[in-house]
C-alpha cells in the first residue's frame, strides 16, 4: 500500500535581495491512510511553511528548492495549477487556527459547505445542501437545519471550528491538515473537537497531519510525530516513544516546559521548578549548518558547533533522531 | 519580619461581590461578572480560571479600573480603590499594576520600548525623562533584556521579549501586586516556561502578589497557591490549590480537569464521566438557580430553581454546589490502580 | 541571563527602525510619491521666489490685452493686458496659502470633533456627530458660497469657508480611527498605568491614528485648491489678490479666443492636484503596511 502522503526531501527557501535564506531542509515524513502525524515546534520552526508547501500555498518570495510531496502518489509539486485547484479543498484540505477570520461573512454556513461540493464534486444546488447538512450533523451542531442558513457571526467559536471541519471534510479528502486548529478555543471545547477529528477520521480514513506547538495537548490522536527545530526534522517516531523517551534534547526540553498537572495525592506537593529552554528560536538566514539549537542545548559541546548537524539516524525501527549527543534512553 | 507573619500573611486586595453588568442590545443586560469575592494576600498568588464568557477577564479589569464595576468594593490595604480619586488614584495605581494577554496588542508599536517601560513612572511617580530612563535601564535585565533594548520599538522584538517588556513596565512602580491577564497564553510553551519562571522569580525576590487569570489549569496550579474557578460571572470553587486539585469538588471543576489532564488512560476515563458537552450558555440574562444546571450531569431540580451558595468543604476552600457532598467525587488514580482496587 | 535581540546585537541603537522613519524609507523609495513631491517642490519654490526673480507685478498692465505667448511677455498677457507669467507665480502664492491653510483647518477641526467623539463615546459621540452630519449634509460649494457672500471676498474668508465646509470627512475617519484604537489593548495599559483622558488622546491614540489622517489632509490640500478655483470662477474670490483661480475666473469669457488665459492658470492647478495626490497615495503606500513589499 502507498502511502497517503509522502514529503521527500521537502526544501523550501525564502528569496531576499541578500541571497536565499533556507526555511526548511530536507524535510522527510509518511503518512498512511487513516493516521495522524504531528508536527511539533515553536513559532518560526517551520510547521506552517510545511502546511503550505503541501497545500501548494506557498506566500510569495517562498520557493520550493527541491523533494517532492507525493499526494497518493501524485507529486503535487509537479502538477499544473488547474490541477492544484482541483486536488485543493476535494483530495486535501486545511483547518486553520482562527475559524473567526476563516469563513466568508458575508456568506451562510451552508452556501460556504456548498460552494466546494459544488465546485469539486459537481453536485447540483439541492444534493449540495443536502450533504451539508449530513456535515454539519456529523460533526455534531445541534439544531444543524437552522445552523445551515446562519452567517458566521451569529456561531460561537467553537461551533465555527466544527463549521469548517464540515467544510474541509465535505468532500471526503484524503488528507487533511490542521494548523493548531484548537488554540483559539476554550479547554473543554478543545477536548471536543479532538474527539471530533479522531471520530470523523475513523469513518473516513482521512489522514491527518496536525501541526501544533504542544505535543501533550494531542499525544492521545496521534500516531507519529516529527519535532522541527529551526526548518529541520529533529526526531521522528511513533508518538508514545517519543513522548515516553524523547531522545532528543529539544524534545526533551519541549516536553518539560508545559507544567503537568498532578491530581489527588500529588497535588499536595510543593510544584517543582518549571525547566525551561533559554533564548530563542534562531531567525531566518542565521541558521548554520551546524546543530541550530546548540546554543540553547544544555548537552552541547564543541563538536555540535563544529561539524554539521548529523543526518536522522534510526534509534529503533520507526525511532529517528539527529543530534550527536541524543539522551538516554533510560533517563525517561 | 517574624515566623508568624510569614505563616499568616496580610492581605493586600480584597474584593467583596464585584458585579459588572453591560448593557446589551434590546434593553438585555449581560452579567459579566456577578458577585464575585476574592482575598489576595501579600506575596501570594490567585488563580482566576474559566472558560470564554466567565468572566475572568472582565474581573480583572473590574479589579483595574479598566471597566467600571456596577456594585462591589474592591479594598486595597485598608482603602476603597473604586472611590479613590486624584492623586489618591495615582498613588494606588503605582502599587497595582497589570500585564496583557496579547503582547503584540499591548505595546504602543509608535513608541521606543524604553519610554513604554517608562510610562508609569512618569505618568504615576512624575519622574523626568532623565530619571525615568535610568530607572528604566536598571528594570530591563530583571526581566532578562538588556539595556539597550530600550531603543527599539515592539515590533522589532519576539513575543517572549514583548511579554518581558510589559513585565518590566508592570514592575516599574515597584508594585504590591501585579494582575496578569492570560500573560502566558499567547507564547508557546517553552517561551511559556520562561516566562513563568521568570514571574516566580520575581515574586520570591521583590514579595509581589499575583492575580493570574488563566484558561490553563497546568499553569495555575503551577505558579498559584490559591484558585478561583469562574463559570459565567460566578466562582463556583473556590480554595487552596493543593486543596482543589487533590479533592475538586464541583462538577464543572471537574469538566476542566479532565480536558487538561495528559493522554492516557485517566484522561479517557474522566472525559468520558465529566467532560461537558456543548459550550457555556450565553451571560446576557443567565438562568436562575445554578448557572451550571443547565450541562451538569448531576443536576437536580432543586439546581434549577435556587442558587447555590458557597459553602466550606476543606479550611478554606468553598464550593457553591448543592450536591457537593451527594455525588462521588473523581478518582484520579491512574487507570490500572483504579482497576485492581 | 539576558535574552538576545533580534536586531542590533550590540549597545549602539543604530539601525533602529521607528515605524515613522520606516514609513519615509518606503515614501522616498516610490518614484509616484517622490515625483509628486518634486512637482509640489517646484510650484512651492515658483511661489515664494519666482515674483521677485521674475521682477514683474502681476497686477500691472505691461502691454496690450490679449497679446499670445510669444517673445514678451513669454506666456502673453490677459483681457487687462496683465503678464500671465507674472498672475502665474504671483497667483500661486495664493493659490497654495489656500490650499495648505484650509487643509490645515479641516485637520483641526475634523481631528478634534473626530478624536472626542471617538474616544468619550456615548452621549458625546451623538452630539459631535450630529453635528458633523449637519455640516455634511449642506451643499459644500453653495454653503462657502454663502459664507463668502456674507463674510465678503476676501481671501481669509475664502480660505475658512473652504476649510469649514470641508472638515466633516476628516471628523469621521478620525472618529473611527479612535474608536478602533481606543479598545486594543495598548491603551488598557496605558490606562491602567494612570493615563489620564488628554495623554491617552494626545501621546497615545492620536500618533497611531495619524497616518489616514495624513493621507486625507495632504490630499484635502489638492481639493482646497479646486475649490478656491471654483469660488474665484464664480466670481466668488479675492479680486485685489491674484490667485489661479482668478485668473481663471476673469478671462473664463475669452476662453475660446485666447486659450492661453485661461490654458496656464488650468494646468497651475491641475499641477498643484496632481502633486498633492501623489503625495498623498504614496504616503498611503508607505504607512499601510498590508501594501509593503520587500
Amino acid at each position: 500500500m502507498i502511502p497517503i502522503l509522502s514529503v521527500r526531501d521537502l526544501t523550501v527557501s525564502l528569496k531576499r535581495a541578500s541571497g536565499t535564506v533556507p526555511v526548511l531542509e530536507r524535510l522527510s515524513f509518511e503518512l498512511d491512510r487513516g493516521r495522524t502525524i504531528a508536527l511539533v515546534g515553536e513559532s518560526g520552526c517551520g510547521k506552517s511553511m510545511t502546511a503550505l508547501a503541501i497545500m501548494g500555498l506557498l506566500p510569495d518570495g517562498f520557493a520550493l528548492e527541491k523533494g517532492s510531496i507525493l499526494l497518493d502518489g501524485e507529486d503535487v509539486t509537479k502538477v499544473p495549477p488547474a490541477r492544484l485547484r482541483a486536488l485543493r479543498g476535494n483530495a486535501m484540505s486545511m483547518i486553520f487556527q482562527e475559524p473567526m477570520t476563516a469563513l466568508n461573512p458575508v456568506f451562510t454556513v451552508g452556501d460556504q459547505i456548498c460552494e466546494a461540493l459544488r465546485l469539486h464534486q459537481g453536485l447540483g444546488r439541492q444534493a449540495a445542501m443536502e450533504r451539508a447538512l449530513a456535515m454539519l450533523k456529523a460533526v455534531q451542531i445541534p439544531a444543524a437545519e437552522q445552523r445551515l442558513h446562519a452567517y458566521p457571526h451569529a456561531l460561537s467559536g467553537g461551533m465555527r471550528q466544527r463549521v469548517m471541519i464540515a467544510m474541509a471534510l465535505a468532500c471526503r479528502p484524503k488528507l487533511l491538515i490542521a494548523d493548531e486548529p484548537t488554540t483559539a478555543l476554550d479547554v473543554t471545547v478543545q477536548a471536543q473537537v479532538f474527539d471530533l477529528l479522531k471520530e470523523l477520521q475513523e469513518e473516513m480514513g482521512t489522514a491527518i497531519v496536525l501541526i501544533t506547538h504542544d505535543l501533550g495537548a494531542v499525544a492521545d490522536i496521534t500516531d507519529t510525530v516529527a519535532v522541527l527545530y529551526a526548518g529541520r526534522c529533529v526526531e521522528h517516531g511513533p508518538t508514545l516513544e517519543v513522548m515516553e523517551a524523547p531522545r532528543h534534547p529539544y524534545t526533551r526540553g519541549l516536553m518539560a516546559c508545559s507544567p503537568h498537572l498532578r491530581l489527588g495525592a500529588a497535588a499536595a506537593g510543593v510544584p517543582e521548578p518549571l525547566q525551561e529552554i533559554p533564548g530563542l528560536v534562531p531567525p531566518l538566514g542565521q541558521r548554520p549548518p551546524s546543530c541550530a539549537f546548540a546554543p540553547r542545548c544544555a548537552r552541547a559541546t564543541d563538536k555540535c558547533s563544529a561539524q554539521d548537524q548529523p543526518p536522522l539516524a534510526a534509534i529503533s525501527p520507526d525511532h529517528e533522531v539527529s543530534c550527536w549527543h541524543p539522551e538516554e534512553r533510560a533517563v525517561a | 519580619m517574624t515566623a508568624v507573619e510569614n505563616a499568616r500573611p496580610r492581605p493586600i486586595l480584597q474584593v467583596n461581590d464585584l458585579t459588572v453588568h453591560f448593557p446589551a442590545a434590546g434593553g438585555k443586560v449581560v452579567h459579566a461578572v456577578d458577585g464575585v469575592s476574592f482575598v489576595v494576600h501579600e506575596g501570594r498568588s490567585l488563580g482566576i480560571v474559566g472558560e470564554s464568557g466567565s468572566g475572568k477577564s472582565t474581573t480583572a479589569q473590574g479589579v483595574m479600573r479598566l471597566v467600571p464595576a456596577t456594585s462591589g468594593q474592591v479594598v486595597l490595604r485598608d482603602e476603597d480603590f473604586l472611590a479613590m480619586r486624584g492623586g489618591r488614584l495615582r498613588e494606588a495605581r503605582r502599587r497595582i499594576q497589570m500585564v496583557f494577554q496579547d503582547p503584540f496588542a499591548s505595546l504602543d508599536p509608535r513608541r521606543q520600548a524604553g519610554e513604554l517601560v517608562a510610562e508609569p513612572l512618569r505618568l504615576l511617580e512624575g519622574l523626568s525623562r532623565r530619571a525615568a530612563a535610568d530607572r528604566v535601564a536598571e528594570l530591563l535585565p530583571t526581566v532578562g533584556l538588556p539595556p539597550e533594548a530600550a531603543f527599539l520599538y515592539p515590533h522589532q522584538f519576539s513575543g517572549g521579549q514583548r511579554q518581558r517588556l510589559c513585565i518590566a513596565r508592570a514592575l516599574a512602580t515597584a508594585p504590591e501586586l501585579i494582575v496578569c491577564d492570560e500573560a502566558v497564553s499567547a507564547l508557546d510553551v517553552a517561551i511559556q516556561a520562561q516566562i513563568l519562571n521568570l514571574l516566580r522569580r520575581l515574586q520570591q525576590e521583590r514579595g509581589i502578589a499575583y492575580i493570574f487569570i488563566s484558561h490553563d489549569l497546568g499553569v495555575v496550579q503551577h505558579l498559584c497557591d490559591e484558585i478561583a474557578v469562574m463559570y459565567l460571572g460566578q466562582i463556583i470553587e473556590q480554595g487552596p490549590t493543593a486543596s482543589f486539585f487533590s479533592a475538586p469538588r464541583h462538577p464543572y471543576s471537574w469538566s476542566l480537569i479532565s480536558a487538561a489532564v495528559p493522554a492516557g488512560p485517566l484522561r479517557e476515563r474522566l472525559k468520558a464521566r465529566y467532560l461537558v458537552k456543548g459550550e457555556p450558555p450565553s451571560p446576557i440574562d443567565p438562568p436562575a438557580g445554578c448557572r451550571f444546571a443547565g450541562r451538569c450531569a448531576f443536576a437536580v431540580d432543586r439546581c434549577r430553581t435556587e442558587t447555590p451558595l458557597p459553602r466550606p468543604v476543606a479550611p478554606r476552600h468553598f464550593v457553591a454546589c448543592h450536591r457537593a457532598g451527594e455525588i462521588e467525587a473523581p478518582d484520579f488514580s491512574s487507570g490500572e490502580m483504579a482497576r485492581s482496587a | 541571563m539576558s535574552a538576545s535581540l533580534p536586531t542590533t546585537q550590540t549597545g549602539a541603537p543604530q539601525g533602529v527602525a521607528s515605524p515613522a522613519g520606516t514609513a519615509l524609507r518606503l515614501f522616498l523609495s516610490n518614484p509616484i510619491g517622490l515625483g509628486g513631491l518634486i512637482i509640489l517642490v517646484v510650484l512651492v519654490f515658483a511661489a515664494l521666489a519666482g515674483p521677485q526673480l521674475y521682477g514683474v507685478d502681476s497686477l500691472d498692465i505691461v502691454g496690450m490685452p490679449f497679446q499670445p505667448p510669444g517673445d514678451d511677455p513669454i506666456l502673453g498677457t490677459d483681457y487687462l493686458g496683465r503678464d500671465i507669467l507674472a498672475g502665474l507665480l504671483q497667483g500661486g502664492r495664493a493659490s497654495l496659502a489656500v490650499g495648505f491653510t484650509s487643509a490645515l483647518i479641516t485637520v483641526v477641526i475634523g481631528v478634534a470633533f473626530g478624536s472626542l467623539a471617538g474616544f468619550f463615546g456615548g452621549a458625546a459621540d451623538t452630539l459631535l456627530m450630529k453635528i458633523t452630519e449637519f455640516f455634511q449634509t449642506l451643499p459644500t460649494l453653495l454653503f462657502a458660497m454663502v459664507l463668502v457672500t456674507l463674510f465678503g471676498q476676501h481671501l481669509v474668508v475664502t480660505t475658512i469657508a473652504i476649510g469649514i465646509v470641508s472638515w466633516p470627512p476628516t471628523a469621521r475617519l478620525a472618529r473611527a480611527e479612535f474608536l478602533r484604537l481606543r479598545g486594543l489593548e495598548f491603551v488598557k495599559a496605558a490606562r491602567a498605568s494612570g493615563a489620564a483622558p488628554a495623554y491617552l488622546i494626545w501621546r497615545v491614540i492620536l500618533p497611531n491614528a495619524a497616518p489616514p489622517i495624513v493621507v486625507s489632509a495632504t490630499l484635502a490640500v489638492g481639493t482646497a485648491i479646486l475649490f478656491e478655483g471654483a469660488l474665484s470662477f464664480l466670481g466668488l474670490g479675492d479680486p485685489n489678490v491674484m490667485s489661479w483661480g482668478l485668473m481663471l475666473g476673469q478671462n473664463r469669457a475669452y476662453a475660446l479666443d485666447a486659450w492661453w488665459t485661461v490654458m496656464f492658470p488650468g494646468a497651475a492647478i491641475f499641477l498643484a492636484v496632481l502633486g498633492t495626490s501623489l503625495v498623498g497615495d504614496a504616503f498611503n503606500d508607505a504607512i499601510n503596511p498590508r501594501l509593503r513589499k520587500r
